[in-house]
């Protein structure tokens, strides 16, 4: 449902003018008017705390708006026909003669390389959003409109080149145009607005339009894990009714649908998305069913299994507790909505979602949603690790118990750590914001960034990044700990300029993955020591959910945590425990 | 019509936030200095949102206070409600239903 011009105009309203600002161009070569409205709008439905501005540029100058841009988080770069060639326009008469069409091309291909040219050029500096032309072509070829031109394949060929060219620059993200055709199905172009005021779309397509664009500003964190049902929703048929035999997945009993749940599951666990069943069942049986029905989601996909015939809420707490994440971070599926309430009354940050086995138009959607709820910028490393990772940490926690008590630390000096710590600054490394930004538990004050806020901050020559991977005899964890302040000379009393230096901590994260291993002490060890200061202070601020931090600094510091708080060296030779990673700084460092 | 006259006072309030309620019906462009044209823009896209009417491009210059706006939507309600009298009227009772 479309938001109206009233409803925006009402929100942008009564946005509240002394929250932060923030500052996001929409650049387009058309008057921007009610396509502001609405951006703003939806940025004030996604960033509630926060004063949207919208800064715009000139009419009819979409290159010349590129190059002027300053000074804000975003860039939203929105593209017509015209802007390629005025002649594609209405506003403009340059002509339409058959013999024009060469040149009109020509005139586009040297815009689409200017317009590459700028994108990228701003995209090193904030992230830029993208729209490609999103109204029908002007009546400009020679053939009827049901046929395609040569002209006009040529035309949007050379678009879809730059639009390709300009995914592969980082920081730029582009408008789907099938996720637009979804939201904005109706009439588009609006003539007689676009004619007496410039502004070429209908309200129901900027507000469409506007949706998609401010939801790529925003850049949510996709969801962490998915907990998975078994029976009529992994597959058709129940299990301990049907038998191993009587459950299927494909075309010949109609159930493909489960097929293609189970296909866009094992395509998330490859992208990094932890996977867990959480089924009422009997356990042998489940373990029959993988082993010998070789389902599309494999048995090491999945970790863990809670199958048994308790209450589903239980078995995903325990899920919960052996990915380490909240329940906020997961999206449960299952096909009882009874159990998927019994979920939600327990874990109400979860998303619950119905798989809808008896309509696969129903389904399909589902499989939609779950690609959106899921959906990240990139793949990376750590992406390969964490399934893994996890499965090992549940591996080091059970040595660890199995341990005498008090023989847990010398267990864990015994595991062959390997921490490798990084303070290079440039080129951005865009997993350390991603762990800033999606890091609850180990994070010193829960505050978020936007790349461009980031950025600016660590040009800054007092700014200190530490970024650190780490591995052991379990295996890798990849990137794991962020570190981000800024150094301070200090002068001590009365006056003293003792040049003793202090780091002041603004930014700290650590993923769960890595709790147990001592590692945050490491890390304090070596930033005494590489950095040479006399004392840590910590931008702490407590979170509904940052208790492993408060933890650590009242151990760490023999005093509870608070705003401010400091650390001297000496203060932290007396707590440490005794350390036996072995710590390398990366090359590049 | 009342009722109209309300849903006009609500499209003003919306683009002249400014403005308070008992003001809007004696409001036009001459008295009120942020109805520049781009706000007369944004007040006649919220008006036809609002009255689901489209108004034709010559007609917009002509509307330049509420009054005139009110009287201009009544007169275009009123044609409407005539001519789905007349349409109606056509009809044979059974098709009608």
């Amino acid at each position: 449902m479309n938001m109206k011009l009233a409803e925006a105009l009402k929100i942008v309203q009564s946005a509240p003018t002394d929250a932060p600002p923030l500052q996001v161009a929409l650049l387009c070569g058309f008057t921007p008017l009610h396509l502001e409205t609405f951006l703003r709008a939806q940025l004030c439905k996604l960033f509630p705390g926060r004063f949207p501005v919208v800064q715009t540029g000139l009419y009819g100058d979409l290159i010349g708006n590129l190059e002027r841009v300053a000074d804000v988080s975003a860039a939203v770069v929105v593209m017509e026909w015209a802007d390629l060639d005025p002649r594609l326009g209405l506003r403009r008469l340059g002509g339409w003669e058959p013999s024009q069409l060469q040149d009109i091309l020509s005139e586009a291909s040297r815009s689409c390389d200017l317009l590459q040219n700028a994108m990228a050029a701003v995209a090193r500096n904030i992230p830029v959003v993208a729209c490609f032309p999103t109204l029908p072509l002007v009546p400009v070829s020679f053939t009827p409109l049901a046929r395609a031109s040569e002209f006009t394949l040529e035309l949007r060929s050379r678009v879809a080149s730059l639009s390709a060219e300009l995914s592969h620059i980082h920081g730029v993200r582009i408008v789907d145009p099938q996720r637009l055709d979804a939201l904005s199905s109706s009439r588009r172009l609006d003539v007689n607005s676009d004619l007496s005021s410039g502004f070429p779309y209908t309200l129901a397509h900027a507000s469409a339009l506007a949706e998609v664009l401010a939801g790529l500003v925003l850049n949510p964190q996709p969801k962490k894990g998915l907990i998975t049902d078994l029976d009529d929703t992994l597959w058709r048929g129940i299990l301990g009714e049907v038998g191993v035999q009587g459950i299927s997945w494909d075309l010949d009993n109609h159930s493909q649908i489960h097929a293609l749940y189970q296909q866009l599951l094992h395509s998330l666990s490859a992208s990094g998305t932890l996977i867990a069943v959480a089924s009422k069942n009997d356990r042998p049986l489940v373990e029959e069913a993988f082993a010998a029905r070789d389902p599309i989601l494999r048995e090491t996909d999945v970790f863990p299994f809670e199958v048994h015939w308790g209450a589903k809420s239980e078995s995903v707490a325990r899920i919960l507790g052996a990915w380490n994440i909240s329940a906020d971070d997961v999206v449960c599926v299952d096909d009882s909505p009874m159990d998927l309430a019994e979920i939600k009354a327990v874990h109400p940050g979860a998303e619950c979602l119905l798989f809808p086995r008896e309509n696969p138009q129903a389904a399909y959607e589902l499989l939609e949603r779950l690609r959106d709820l899921f959906g990240k910028d990139k793949i990376s490393q750590e992406d390969g690790l964490r399934a893994p990772s996890l499965r090992a940490n549940a591996e080091l926690q059970h040595d660890m118990e199995k341990a005498s008590p008090g023989a847990a630390s010398d267990f864990i000096r015994h595991i062959d750590g390997k921490l490798t710590l990084s303070s290079q600054k440039q080129p951005l490394d865009s997993r350390s914001l991603e762990l800033v930004n999606k890091t609850n538990q180990f994070n010193l004050n829960g505050r978020r960034f936007q790349e461009a806020e980031w950025q600016n901050w660590l040009n800054a020559p007092d700014a200190v990044l530490v970024a650190a991977s780490y591995r052991d005899k379990y295996g890798p964890l990849g990137n794991i700990a962020v570190i981000a302040g800024d150094l301070l000379n200090v002068n001590g009393v009365n006056g003293d300029s003792s040049g003793k230096r202090r780091l002041c901590i603004r930014t700290w994260v650590m993923s769960c993955r890595a709790f147990s291993r001592l590692i945050e002490y490491e890390c304090v060890r070596w930033l005494f020591a590489k950095l040479d200061v006399e004392e840590l202070e910590f931008d702490f601020l407590p979170t509904a959910r940052n208790t492993p931090m408060q933890n650590f600094l009242q151990q760490v510091r023999n005093a509870p945590a608070e705003p401010h708080c400091r650390l001297s060296r000496a203060q932290f030779m007396q707590s440490c425990p005794r350390l036996s990673h072995t710590v390398e700084e990366s090359a590049n460092g | 019509m009342a009722e109209f006259e309300s849903r006009l006072v609500n499209c003003f309030a919306i683009a002249f936030p400014e403005l308070a309620a008992q003001e809007i019906p004696a409001v036009s462009m001459g008295s009120l200095a942020s109805w520049d044209s781009l706000a007369g823009i944004t007040l006649i896209s919220v008006i036809e949102e609002e009255f689901s009417v489209s108004i034709a491009p010559d007609d917009v210059p002509d509307l330049v206070s509420f009054e005139l706006i009110l009287d201009y939507l009544q007169k275009d309600y009123l044609q409407k409600d005539y001519l789905q009298r007349d349409c109606l009227g056509r009809l044979s009772p059974e098709d009608a239903q």
